[in-house]
C-alpha cells in the first residue's frame, strides 16, 4: 500500500508534462481572439477544468449506486475522492469564469442560468461534506451520503444544459456556430487543437489525482482502524 | 480593422488562479498522506507494545 506503483509515478510525471504544453499552447500556440483579447486564452483552462469537474460528480454518483447495491466500503472511498476533487476543479471552472467575465460582461458574476447552476453545485458539493461531518456510524454516514451523491449527480446536467435550455449571456462554444452570446466566439483550427488538448490533459490529470486521492482515502481507512484496535 | 482590447491582465490572473488553488490542493494531498503515515508507523508501534 505505501509504495506507489509504477504506473501512477508514470502517470504523475505524465499530467505535468501534458500541463506545461497545455500552458504552453492555451499561451502561445493558440491565436489571440480579437473582441476579447488575451483573456480569451483563461478560456481554454476553464471549460477543461469545469469538464473533470462534473465527471467527477457523476463518479461519485457511480460510486454512490456501486456501494448502495453492494455495501462495500471501497466505493464510500472512491466517492470520497471524486466528490472531493471535483470540488477543486469545479471552484477553479468558476473562479476562472468569472475572471473572464470581468472584461467581457464587465461584471465579476451575474445570476444568470450557468453560473447559478454552476454556484448550486458547487454548494451541493461542499455540503456533503458538512453532511458526512455530521455523521458518526460509519455504514450510515456511507449510506447517507451514497444516496446524496445521487441526488446532487442531478444538479450537473442541469448545469450542462443550462446555456442550451434557457436565454442565456454565456456563451455556448461547442455546437454554435454563431457566437450571439456576450462574450462568444467561433474557434479558429490552432484554437481547436489548444482546447481539446487541455480537454485531454485534464482528463489525464483528472484520472492521476483520482488514484492517488483513493490511496489517501484508503490509508485513512486503515489508520482509524488501527486506532480501534489499539483503543480496545 | 479592429483593435483587440487589452486584457493580459485578466489571463495571468486567470493562470496564477489556476496554479494557485491547484498546488494548493496538490500539496494538501501530500501533507495528509505524510502525516497518516507518521500515525500508522506509531499506531503500529503502540500496537505491537500492546501484545507484547
Amino acid at each position: 500500500m505505501n509504495k506507489k506503483p509504477k504506473i501512477l509515478l508514470v502517470l504523475d510525471i505524465l499530467s505535468l508534462v501534458l500541463l506545461a504544453v497545455a500552458a504552453y499552447l492555451s499561451l502561445n500556440f493558440a491565436p489571440m481572439e480579437v473582441t476579447m483579447g488575451n483573456v480569451q486564452k483563461v478560456f481554454y483552462f476553464h471549460v477543461a477544468n469545469a469538464w473533470v469537474g462534473m465527471l467527477g460528480f457523476i463518479a461519485a454518483g457511480v460510486a454512490g449506486i456501486a456501494y448502495l447495491r453492494s455495501g462495500n466500503s471501497k466505493w464510500d472511498i472512491v466517492e470520497v475522492a471524486a466528490v472531493e476533487i471535483s470540488l477543486v476543479f469545479f471552484l477553479i471552472a468558476i473562479l476562472l469564469g468569472s475572471i473572464w467575465a470581468r472584461p467581457a460582461w464587465n461584471t465579476w458574476w451575474t445570476w444568470e442560468p450557468r453560473l447559478t447552476t454552476a454556484a448550486i453545485t458547487e454548494m451541493i458539493y461542499l455540503a456533503y461534506f458538512m453532511l458526512r461531518n455530521g455523521i458518526e456510524d460509519p455504514n450510515r454516514r456511507a449510506r447517507f451520503s451514497a444516496v446524496y451523491t445521487l441526488i446532487g449527480a442531478v444538479s450537473v446536467p442541469i448545469t450542462f444544459l443550462a446555456i442550451r435550455l434557457f436565454r442565456t449571456i454565456h456563451p455556448v462554444v461547442i455546437g454554435s456556430e454563431s457566437a450571439q452570446a456576450q462574450g462568444g466566439f467561433n474557434m479558429s483550427p490552432d484554437m481547436k487543437i489548444a482546447f481539446f488538448f487541455a480537454l485531454f490533459t485534464f482528463t489525464i490529470i483528472f484520472i492521476d489525482v483520482f488514484w492517488n486521492r483513493i490511496r489517501l482515502g484508503i490509508l485513512q481507512n486503515k489508520v482509524e482502524e488501527l486506532k480501534l484496535k489499539v483503543m480496545e | 480593422m479592429s483593435i483587440a482590447p487589452e486584457t493580459t491582465n485578466y489571463m495571468i490572473g486567470g493562470f496564477v488562479t489556476f496554479f494557485v488553488v491547484f498546488t494548493v490542493y496538490i500539496t494538501s494531498l501530500i501533507v495528509r498522506w505524510n502525516n497518516l503515515k507518521r500515525d500508522k508507523l506509531t499506531l503500529e508501534e503502540l500496537d505491537k507494545d500492546k501484545k507484547a
